[in-house]
């Protein structure tokens, strides 16, 4: 008999995007993250859980070299992305960091206005050759965001005034604004009330056609709704990495499972 | 996992949907064998009896379905807690169509004993009777002790439900044959027959259930079947 189900929570493309090889991750004497090997793969929604501490965060941010910035941090192994390893001396942080975008916990607009935070990216990475193409853009990446209808008559605004939920999804149309091909999701909605959370949620739906999105969540049921593959963390070690699906029906670690069934903090 | 929730709360709420099925399994137990004795002991009262006691069954049923959605809807399970309630669900409504078996074995008793006995009939219906008893009994305590190789084991004797009921089904046959006034009494002891193997295959669905709650996946192999009737024919052809 023909399957008749939709497997809408499996990858969308099975092509890998980011592979990392051993990673270790190291806070001075600290070792946070330990060997971890993962494959994440493109036009998909992978969701990193774990409870605090666990080094969820810290492999995210190794992904865009975001852990360059701390003093104290040192990254071992290799985190390769379409085959070329991002670490590697050659490769210019900031011009990764354009095509690995980031939102974080706290939408974090800068103090100017809406039409200026979208284009700051676009205007500094020389990616526009007039203001027309600029506006363009502008609009194109308000529009993925979902935000587009509700800012375009007060692009001149301050990005400060609009609400949280608007202020997070203003932070991603910055993000997209440079034409990533990775985006980094910390904690995106955990600031922000349920009908907020909803519109990122549907929105993260949407950019994995375009895009390849981690995100990093607290909440098992926002991983269980957005993702479809998922990797458990647990004291620096990626324990468990399954498509979404299996993680919250049929885990095979036993620590996966205490953690999801809130077995273990 | 016998390792315990964060929230208490949520372990005693699983702990006690799980005790309402325990005790519904204890009474559809009684149930089956009181049914079969009734018929045996040709007991009005003890099959009427077994009537009334359906509906604390069916209300059993009723408080697992409420108390599994409460769950589902407060606690968001996930993993082995959401098999858990899923696999109770499941128990439960096959516990409940047992229950309504072995009431309408009750009804039919209430008519068969106006009848004269068919020979030898009531002590295979409750052999019949008893193995199933035997069969969800374990099946139960499969449930409760998370083994699947008990329940495999159920599954199997399903078997020998099926060829209980195949050497009925034909004795059944051959006295109609013989006698027309034996019609009556007989069209009811064969309902009572395909009650019990009906029973079996819902005892069977309760240990296929255990299967999936500890392995997470449904028995994936073919069931030997040995009903065979819906193949019989009634001539003298055998």
């Amino acid at each position: 008999m023909d399957d008749l189900r939709q497997h809408l929570q499996v990858a969308g493309d099975e092509e890998v995007k980011i592979s990392a090889r051993n990673c270790q991750v190291f806070y001075g004497d600290t070792h946070a993250i330990k060997d971890v090997d993962v494959d994440i793969l493109d036009k998909t929604v992978t969701a990193f859980i774990g409870p605090s501490g666990c080094g969820k965060s810290t492999f995210l941010r190794c992904l865009n070299r975001m852990n360059d910035t701390i003093d104290v941090a040192r990254v071992e192994g290799e985190i390769l992305m379409d085959g070329e390893n991002i670490y590697d001396k050659k490769v210019d942080p900031v011009q990764l960091r354009a095509k690995v975008g980031m939102v974080f916990q706290k939408p974090n607009p800068f103090p100017k206005s809406i039409y200026d935070n979208v284009s700051y990216g676009p205007k500094i990475h020389g990616l526009a050759r007039n203001k027309a193409e600029l506006d363009e853009i502008v609009e194109r990446s308000l529009r993925r965001a979902a935000l587009w209808d509700e800012v375009k008559d007060r692009l001149q605004t301050p990005g400060t005034g609009l609400s949280g939920g608007q202020q997070q999804r203003l932070c991603i149309a910055r993000a997209v604004a440079t034409e990533p091909e990775v985006l980094l999701m910390d904690e995106p909605a955990s600031a922000l009330d349920p009908i907020a959370t909803a519109q990122i949620e549907e929105l993260i739906d949407e950019l994995k056609q375009n895009y390849s999105v981690v995100i990093v969540t607290h909440s098992m049921q926002q991983a269980a709704r957005v993702s479809q593959k998922t990797a458990f963390f647990h004291l620096g070690n990626l324990v468990e990495y399954d498509d979404t699906g299996t993680i919250f029906t049929n885990p095979q670690d036993p620590r996966t499972e205490s953690y999801i069934t809130g077995r273990i903090g | 996992m016998s390792q315990e929730h964060i929230a208490s709360a949520y372990d005693r709420d699983l702990e006690a949907v799980q005790a309402m099925i325990m005790k519904m399994g204890g009474l559809v137990e009684a149930a089956i064998l009181r049914a079969a004795e009734s018929l045996e002991k040709r007991d009005e009262e003890e099959a009427e009896a077994v009537r009334r006691a359906d509906a604390a069954i069916d209300a059993l049923e009723q408080q697992v379905n409420e108390d599994s959605a409460r769950l589902i809807a407060l606690r968001q399970p996930a993993a082995g807690d959401l098999r858990t309630i899923l696999t109770v669900m499941k128990i439960a409504s096959n516990l409940e169509r047992i229950g309504d078996y072995a009431k309408n074995m009750g009804k039919r008793t209430s008519v068969l004993v106006q009848m004269q006995p068919v020979e030898g009939s009531a002590g295979s219906i409750r052999r019949m009777a008893k193995q199933v008893e035997l069969m969800l009994k374990d099946a139960l305590d499969a449930y409760i002790q998370r083994d699947p190789e008990l329940a495999e084991d159920v599954r199997q004797r399903d078997m020998d439900v099926d060829q209980m009921y195949n050497a009925l089904f034909r004795n059944f046959l051959t006295f109609m044959m013989e006698d027309p006034r034996n019609i009556t009494a007989c069209m009811h002891l064969h309902f009572i027959a395909k009650n019990i193997e009906r029973m079996g295959d819902h005892v069977t669905n309760i240990a296929e259930q255990v299967i999936y709650l500890v392995e997470g996946e449904m028995p994936a192999d073919d069931r030997p079947k040995r009903d065979r009737t819906a193949f019989e024919t009634v001539g003298p052809e055998a």
